[in-house]
């Protein structure tokens, strides 16, 4: 009965309850959407670094990872090759020769590390071909070998080109772009801009300075596209120490949302490669191992550092330290949003509850009167206020659950900040995550609340001397 | 047999600059199944006279003893006990619990005591049918005319069987034919059931229905008659 009476005491004042319960939908609200949107931003800056760039574990040669010099290849490789196809936990790996190139093309140079890989065991270990934006990932019968550098490498290099062709003009969305724009548009001409400053600037002189404000940046994008099959000249070593020049197309483009790894690596066919730097294909520098999940994943590679004592193994704790972090401290970060949001509620919370305590002294002079102990009383209070949370805190879920479980199909889009949040290596889209533990530890933090903040009302409560309450009027 | 000894009360407030000599050298006894008034001027001390019988408020010295136990004595849990299991209380105000019916108001104290659902249902039913309001159980306070409620009030007292009932002015706020038809019930619960009361009251009308009247002036008892009840 007492669970009874709690809760309806709860609505006595409908409009006072109903005022915290609603702070509390809309705090639990913002703190699981937060909670969400981090630990969907941390894993997937977890996922990226796994499975697109660091993987579970990696095998190296130990002066490979003093000096990264063409001829420390990896020690004993028939030896490590055979316990990695027998190893439990390993699911995949893929061999790689890792040169430091100068990279040229007609129009600019830059410096990249270009990995050598057999392309269908890669893609059993990273995503790079998933994250093609064009071309195609290797395949095909080319005079000219292949090369498929990052979207980053590929401005530096200045393969991002802008033009205001007939066809992109044919088939711009007049829905979007006034039809007086495409006129202005046209004057542009059909000249091939390299530079995205340089384009901005011929928009910027054709367009009114309302025009560009409003659809500059979707112009550039639009009228954007990478110049492929382009020849870039590679300067590398060989094993003996003579420079060669060998040339490559590119015929693919890759965009992570890492900017700082596309404008790192690019991607050739190992053999292809080897034709320049005389390694022969038992020459490995790196081999890159991907295992059931992260967890197995670290595992595995602290059982290869023990098969294999001779190389460096290292798991991807050890590769990438702030993405073992990351994943520390996502749930973490997200609860101190939530404890600070509650701990800012729980003061509501108080508000309410003195009041009703107040109000009711007569009330609760009469129960002690009767014979109600002060243990029950405290315990009647605690729970008024426990409902109370509860209410608000179960409903913030709900909705919460909903919009998460929405958000979290379709993404959402950070675009505005993608260019700061791709240089740090985060995507900017974003699917929030929220697991049934955030919502349990959740519920069990909107409960303390509630029990912690009852203790301040319920100890006036106590403190009442049933004959002068009863006395009040 | 004695169920209620006063030995020599006094009552002193403190509270404020000026001591309040509220009750002042009171021997009292009252016996199983006595329907007595305690009357007197406001201020005469009858309500801290009952504060201190029903174990709310204690005696500056001197001794309470009811059915054997020293109720002057006990403290803490062990009062709000004693109070549970001996004394049932009426209000002038009534002092129902408002979000609940009836009948859960006079379930409550036996909970409190606890009594099994099943019992609870079928005494509480049984006391507010012998009150007049066996068609009300559902109702809540705000449901039920004032006499109702002190009617709700009685068997809510009963409920938790005491040793007696402390009624402070019950009739104060009813008009005559609720105070009527109250006290009806209250005599009817003594005289069939052997059941004490005690009221303090200002109402002429509960005097003439006691047993026995008491007159309290400035915390001293100056008249202990019995009577015989008006009709």
């Amino acid at each position: 009965m007492i669970l009874s009476i709690s809760w309806k005491n709860v609505w006595r004042n409908k409009t006072r309850s109903l005022v915290v319960v609603i702070s509390l939908v809309l705090g639990i609200f913002g703190g699981i959407m937060a909670l969400g949107i981090m630990q969907g931003w941390l894993a997937q800056r977890v996922h990226d670094g796994i499975y697109k760039e660091v993987s579970h574990a990696q095998i190296h040669n130990p002066q490979f990872m003093l000096n990264e010099e063409l001829q420390h290849t990896i020690i004993n490789y028939d030896k490590v090759v055979a316990v990695l196809d027998t190893m439990k936990g390993v699911v995949a790996y893929s061999q790689r020769v890792k040169v430091f190139s100068m990279v040229q093309s007609d129009w600019a140079a830059t410096g990249l590390v270009i990995k050598g890989i057999d392309p269908d065991k890669e893609k059993t270990v990273t995503e790079i071909y998933q994250t093609l934006v064009e071309g195609e990932y290797f395949g095909g019968n080319h005079k000219i070998p292949s090369i498929i550098i990052g979207s980053k490498a590929a401005e530096s290099l200045k393969l991002l080109n802008y033009q205001v062709t007939k066809e992109k003009i044919d088939s711009i969305n007049t829905d979007i772009f006034p039809q007086v724009l495409i006129e202005k548009l046209k004057r542009i001409g059909d000249k091939r801009f390299r530079k995205d400053k340089d384009f901005r600037l011929a928009l910027k002189e054709a367009l009114s300075p309302e025009e560009f404000e409003v659809h500059s940046e979707s112009l550039i994008k639009y009228f954007s596209f990478y110049r492929m099959n382009t020849s870039l000249r590679i300067t590398i070593q060989d094993k003996n120490g003579v420079i060669q020049n060998p040339v490559f197309k590119v015929r693919g483009i890759y965009k992570t949302s890492n900017s700082m790894y596309d404008g790192m690596f690019a991607f050739v066919d190992r053999k292809q490669l080897n034709q320049y730097t005389e390694l022969n294909d038992n020459e490995i520098h790196e081999i890159a191992i991907i295992s059931n999940d992260n967890e197995s994943g670290a595992k595995v590679g602290d059982k290869l550092a023990e098969y294999i004592p001779e190389n460096s193994t290292m798991s991807w704790i050890k590769l990438s330290p702030e993405i073992a972090m990351f994943n520390e401290f996502s749930a973490i970060m997200g609860y101190i949003y939530v404890g600070i949001i509650l701990f800012a509620l729980a003061f509501g919370i108080i508000n309410t509850m003195m009041m009703s305590v107040l109000e009711r002294f007569k009330e609760l002079g009469m129960l002690m009167a009767i014979g109600m102990n002060r243990f029950k009383v405290f315990g009647m209070i605690m729970l008024e206020s426990v409902f109370l949370s509860l209410t608000g805190g179960l409903l913030g879920m709900l909705i919460s659950g909903i919009v998460v479980s929405v958000l979290s199909r379709t993404g959402i889009n950070f675009g505005m900040w993608a260019e700061g949040l791709e240089a740090i290596g985060y995507s900017s889209m974003i699917y929030p995550i929220v697991t049934i533990t955030n919502y349990i530890s959740i519920a069990i933090l909107v409960v303390i609340t509630g029990m912690v903040a009852s203790i301040w009302p319920a100890r006036r409560a106590l403190k009442l001397n049933p004959a002068e309450a009863l006395r009040t009027e | 047999m004695n169920v209620i000894e006063l030995k020599n009360v006094e009552k002193v407030y403190n509270d404020s600059e000026i001591k309040v000599h509220a009750v002042r050298g009171v021997d009292l006894t009252f016996e199983q199944g006595e329907f007595t008034a305690i009357v007197g001027p406001s201020g005469s001390g009858k309500t801290t006279l009952l504060n201190m019988l029903g174990g709310l408020d204690k005696p500056t010295s001197g001794e309470i003893i009811i059915g054997g136990t020293k109720v002057s004595e006990l403290k803490g849990s062990k009062l709000i006990d004693f109070r549970l299991h001996n004394i049932g209380f009426v209000f002038q105000s009534y002092n129902l619990i408002p979000v609940l019916s009836a009948k859960e108001n006079v379930e409550f104290i036996m909970e409190m005591q606890g009594v099994p659902s099943k019992q609870r249902y079928l005494r509480a039913k049984e006391l507010l049918e012998s009150v007049g309001l066996g068609d009300r159980l559902d109702s809540r306070p705000n449901k039920l005319s004032g006499g109702q409620q002190q009617r709700v009030a009685v068997a809510r007292a009963l409920a938790s069987k005491p040793k007696f009932i402390l009624a402070d002015e019950p009739t104060a706020n009813l008009d005559t034919k609720s105070t009527e038809n109250l006290l009806d019930i209250m005599e009817k619960l003594n005289h069939d059931a052997g059941m004490t009361f005690i009221f303090s009251t200002h109402d002429q009308r509960v005097v003439n229905k006691a047993h026995r009247v008491i007159l309290l002036e400035d915390g001293v008892v100056t008249s202990d008659e019995r009577q015989t009840p008006h009709q």
